[in-house]
C-alpha cells in the first residue's frame, strides 16, 4: 500500500500513485501526499493503475481530497481503474463528483 | 550508587553464620528481611510476609531448596516473585534442576556485596515492571468489558427507534445481520398513512460506533416523515440534509428507498450506491434497479437529486435489495460471492415472490458461515392487493393536550410552490390534532390525497388520466407531469378545513379549490359511469379518473363539485368510539 | 598441594565493614558450628553415613568460603567428594586434614575479635 507523489514541473499538478489495497490503513499516507504540497497545485491526479482494491474508506478518502482541492471547484481525476476499482466507483457514482478515466 | 527503594526479602540458608552474613548485608542495603533455616520454614513464612525477593540455599534439612522454590512459586500464582538459589555447587545438573524448579538466577559463595547489590536491583525492576504490565492488562480488560456492556445498551435503544416500524409485514422478508448496526447497516419499514409503505435500507461507511450513531437520526427523520405521509423524495431529501451536516467530511450511507403504493400499484425506488436491486414480475420479466445517485451524505442539498424511479406494479411483483455485504462475503479462499453467482442464484430460486431464504442458503454454502455471524443485510417486498394490506402508521406525534375540537383554517399553494412541495402531511397533522380522527389516519389521508391528486393534476396541470392505463402511456404521463410542473406560475391550489364537535363524534368538511379549468362534474359521477368514461372523446381539457372520486364515494362520504369542478366539497362525519 | 592462604584477610576486613558490630557474634557463631562439624563428620564416618557426610562437609565449605578461609574450604569439598563417592577411610584423612587447618583459622580469627 505505498503511495508515490509527483508534482509537475510547473508545481501546478500532484500525482498521487497508489499501489495494492486503497482502504483504511492507507489513510494518514494519502492525506500526507496531498495536504504537503506548497499552494499553487491547481490539478490532482490519483493514478490507480497499481491499485487492486478499493473500499469504502477509500470512497471516503477520496471525498476529503476533493473537499482539499476545493469541493465542487476541485479538479480532481482518476486514472487507469482497473475493473473492480472501475465497478465500485460505478455504483457510487462518483463520475458525477470526479473525472474518471 | 542508584537508590533502590527498599524490598521485603525473605532468605533461607541451615548454615548460621551465612545466613547472618546475608541477613546483614541486606539489611545495610537498606532492605527488609527475614531469615529462615529450611525450605519448610521459609515455605510458611512466605504468604503472610509476601516478600519481593526470596533467596534459598539449594542444601537444608526437612526440605531443600528445590522443593521449597515449587511450593514457593505456586504459592505466588501469577505474580513474579523471583526466586534467587544460593549455592556453591556447580555442576550443571544441579544447576539444571534449580532453573527447573522456578529458579531465577544463581548468587554464589563468597558473597559479593555489588553483586548481590545488581541482583537485587534487577529482579527489584522486573517484578514492578511485571505489575505494571498485569494492573494494565487488567484495565484493558476492565474497558474492554464495559465498553462492551455500552454497546448493548446503545443497541437496545437503537432497537426501540428501529423497530416501531412494519418489518414483520406479511409481505415483507428480510434478513438483517445480528451485527446491526456495528456493521453500519440498517433496515427501515414503515407504512404510510396513504395505505402504502416505505421501505430504507444502507450501509454506513465504518464500522462500530461511528457508523451506528448515523442511523439514529436517520431512523427518526424517516418513521416520522413517512407516518406523516411525506413522500420517499421528502423524506431523502431531509435525510441527506441531516447526514451532511452531522457526518464528517468522507463518511457516507450508501442507501435504497422503496416508496410502495398499493392503492396506485406503483413502486418508487431511489439507489444510491447499494448494488442493483431486482424486480421481479409475474410475467417472468426482470427489472434491474440500479444504483444512479450519489450515497446519502456526499452532496449538500443544492446539488442532492431525490428523484425516484417509478415503475408500475402488479399484485405479486417482487422487489429484491440488499447492502454489498452480499457481494462481498468471503469463502476460505477469500473469494468473493459476486454478482455471477447472485444471479445464478435468483436465476435457479423456485419461488421469486420469496427469494431470501434462496439467496441466503446460496450465500452460506458459499461462505461455509453458518453462524449467523454475518455482513448481510437484504429485504424483499411483495406488491399486494391494497385491501389486503392491513398495517397502519401508529407513530403519529401525540400530543398531551386534548386537542381542538372546533376550527377551521384556510391553506393555499401557489405558482412554484404547487411544483415544489405536498401541503398533505401539514394538512393530515392539522387533522390529527383532533384525537377522535387519529383512529381514522388513512380514510383522512386518502380524502385529502385524491382531492389533491385530482386539482393538481386534472385541475392545474391539465392532465388526462387515460394515459395511465397503458405501460407506454404510464412514463408518457410522468414525463408530461414534470415538464408542465414547470408552468404553474399564476396558478394555486385551496384547501379550507372546517371541524366541528357533533352529539356522534365530529364532522370534517374539505373543500378543495384549484386554479384549473373544471370538468363535467355530474356526467363523471353519474350512476353507472365507470373508469371508461375517460376514454370519452373529449380532449380539450384533462379527464378527471372517475376512480379516484368514486373511491371517496364508496368511502361513504358526501362528495358534492361546485365551480364547473374545480371545487370539491367533502363532508365527513366520525364516530367515537364506543366503550 | 594447597597454595590458597589460611585466611582471605581482604575479604574478612570487608565481612567486618558489613557486619560492624554484629562481626564478634558472627566469628562466634561460625567457630561454634564449625567445631559441631567437625565431631558431625567423625560420627559420620564412623556410621559410615556417606550421605550425612557429604552434605556436612558441604555446609562446612560453604561457610568456610563465606568467613574467608578458602583452604579450609578446598580441603571441605574435598572431603565433599569423598563422602559422595563413598570413599570413607579416604574420607577419614581429610577430616585430618580438615581439624589442623582449622586450629589455624581459629587462632587468626581470633585475633580479629576484639
Amino acid at each position: 500500500m505505498p503511495i508515490h507523489t509527483h508534482l509537475s514541473d510547473d508545481g501546478h499538478c500532484v500525482t498521487i500513485r497508489i499501489e495494492g489495497r486503497f482502504d483504511f490503513s492507507t489513510h494518514q499516507a494519502f492525506r500526507n501526499a496531498y495536504e504537503h504540497e506548497d499552494g499553487g497545485v491547481k490539478e490532482y491526479i490519483v493514478d490507480l493503475s497499481e491499485t487492486t482494491y478499493l473500499d469504502s474508506s477509500a470512497l471516503g478518502m477520496l471525498l476529503l481530497l476533493r473537499d482539499y482541492a476545493g469541493g465542487d471547484a476541485a479538479s480532481i481525476e482518476l486514472r487507469n481503474c482497473n475493473k473492480d476499482v472501475r465497478r465500485i466507483l460505478t455504483i457510487s457514482n462518483f463520475e458525477q463528483l470526479f473525472s474518471i478515466q | 550508587m542508584t537508590k533502590s527503594q527498599a524490598l521485603r526479602i525473605l532468605i533461607a540458608d541451615d548454615s548460621d553464620s551465612d545466613r547472618l552474613i546475608l541477613k546483614t548485608l541486606m539489611r545495610r542495603l537498606g532492605h527488609q528481611v527475614r531469615a529462615a533455616a529450611n525450605g519448610s520454614e521459609a515455605v510458611a513464612i512466605f504468604p503472610d510476609y509476601e516478600p519481593d525477593i526470596v533467596l534459598l540455599d539449594v542444601l537444608m534439612p526437612v526440605m531443600d531448596g528445590i522443593t521449597a522454590a515449587r511450593k514457593i512459586k505456586a504459592l505466588a500464582g501469577e505474580e513474579l516473585v523471583p526466586v534467587i538459589f544460593l549455592t556453591s555447587l556447580t555442576d550443571a545438573d544441579a544447576l539444571a534442576r534449580c532453573l527447573d524448579a522456578g529458579g531465577d538466577d544463581f548468587l554464589t559463595k563468597p558473597y559479593n556485596k555489588v553483586v548481590i547489590q545488581a541482583k537485587l536491583g534487577a529482579f527489584s525492576r522486573m517484578r514492578q515492571m511485571h505489575q505494571t504490565l498485569s494492573q494494565q492488562r487488567d484495565l484493558i480488560g476492565e474497558r474492554n468489558r464495559q465498553l462492551l456492556e455500552e454497546q448493548q445498551l446503545a443497541k437496545r435503544v437503537f432497537d426501540n427507534i428501529a423497530h416501531t416500524g412494519c418489518l414483520d409485514a406479511d409481505n415483507l422478508q428480510y434478513h438483517a445481520s445480528p451485527m446491526s448496526i456495528f456493521n453500519g447497516d440498517i433496515l427501515f419499514a414503515c407504512p404510510t398513512p396513504a395505505g402504502g409503505m416505505q421501505v430504507l435500507i444502507g450501509d454506513f461507511t465504518g464500522h462500530g460506533l461511528p457508523a451506528a450513531i448515523g442511523a439514529l437520526p436517520v431512523a427518526e427523520i424517516f418513521y416520522s416523515m413517512t407516518s406523516m405521509g411525506f413522500s420517499g423524495s421528502d423524506v431523502l431529501r431531509e435525510i441527506n440534509d441531516k447526514l451532511c451536516r452531522i457526518l464528517p467530511t468522507g463518511m457516507f450511507c450508501c442507501a435504497a428507498m422503496i416508496q410502495a403504493d398499493f392503492h396506485l400499484n406503483q413502486l418508487r425506488v431511489w439507489n444510491g450506491g447499494l448494488p442493483d436491486g431486482v424486480l421481479f414480475r409475474q410475467d417472468g420479466g426482470r427489472d434491474l434497479l440500479l444504483s444512479r445517485h450519489l450515497p446519502l451524505g456526499v452532496v449538500k442539498a443544492s446539488r442532492f437529486d431525490a428523484g425516484m424511479d417509478v415503475f408500475h406494479t402488479r399484485a405479486g411483483d417482487t422487489l429484491l435489495m440488499m447492502t454489498d455485504g452480499v457481494l462481498e462475503a468471503e469463502n476460505a479462499a477469500a473469494e468473493r460471492y459476486g454478482e455471477t453467482r447472485l444471479r445464478q442464484a435468483l436465476d435457479n430460486a423456485p419461488d421469486h415472490k420469496a427469494p431470501i431464504g434462496t439467496l441466503l442458503e446460496s450465500i452460506r454454502s458459499f461462505t461455509g458461515e453458518q453462524s449467523g455471524r454475518d455482513d448481510l443485510t437484504m429485504v424483499s417486498l411483495n406488491m399486494v392487493v391494497a385491501s389486503e394490506f392491513r398495517e397502519v402508521a401508529e407513530r403519529l406525534p401525540q400530543s398531551a393536550l386534548k386537542g381542538p375540537a372546533a376550527w377551521h383554517c384556510v391553506y393555499e399553494v401557489k405558482d412554484d410552490t404547487i411544483a415544489g412541495s405536498s401541503p398533505l402531511p401539514l394538512l393530515l397533522h392539522i387533522c390529527m390534532e383532533v384525537p377522535g380522527l387519529r383512529r381514522k389516519s388513512a380514510e383522512v389521508y386518502t380524502l385529502l390525497s385524491e382531492l389533491y391528486t385530482n386539482a393538481l393534476e386534472h385541475g392545474v396541470l391539465g392532465l388526462s388520466s387515460d394515459l395511465k392505463s397503458s405501460a407506454d402511456g404510464f412514463s408518457d404521463y410522468y414525463v408530461r407531469r414534470e415538464q408542465r410542473l414547470d408552468r404553474v406560475e399564476g396558478h394555486f391550489i385551496r384547501f379550507e378545513l372546517t371541524h366541528s364537535t357533533s352529539p356522534q363524534g365530529g364532522r370534517l368538511v374539505i373543500v378543495c379549490e384549484d386554479s384549473g379549468q373544471g370538468f363535467d362534474h355530474d356526467r363523471v359521477l353519474a350512476p353507472g359511469a365507470t373508469g371508461a368514461l375517460a376514454s370519452h372523446a373529449d380532449n380539450q381539457q384533462g379527464k378527471y379518473s372517475g376512480r379516484g372520486l368514486q373511491l371517496i364515494q364508496k368511502l361513504g362520504h358526501s362528495l358534492r363539485y361546485s365551480e364547473y369542478g374545480s371545487r370539491a366539497e367533502i363532508v365527513y362525519d366520525w364516530e367515537s368510539a364506543t366503550g | 598441594m594447597n597454595d590458597k592462604p589460611h585466611l582471605d584477610e581482604e575479604a574478612l576486613t570487608e565481612l567486618q565493614d558489613v557486619m560492624e558490630d554484629e562481626f564478634d557474634v558472627l566469628i562466634g557463631t561460625y567457630l561454634k558450628d564449625s567445631s559441631d562439624r567437625i565431631s558431625f563428620l567423625r560420627n559420620a564416618i564412623g556410621t559410615a553415613d556417606a550421605d550425612a557426610f557429604a552434605r556436612t562437609a558441604h555446609s562446612f565449605k560453604g561457610s568456610s568460603i563465606n568467613i574467608g578461609a578458602p583452604r579450609l574450604g578446598e580441603l571441605c569439598l574435598k572431603a565433599e567428594k569423598a563422602g559422595k563417592d563413598n570413599r570413607l577411610d579416604e574420607a577419614a584423612v581429610v577430616v585430618d586434614a580438615i581439624e589442623s587447618e582449622f586450629q589455624q583459622v581459629e587462632q587468626t580469627l581470633k585475633r580479629f575479635l576484639a
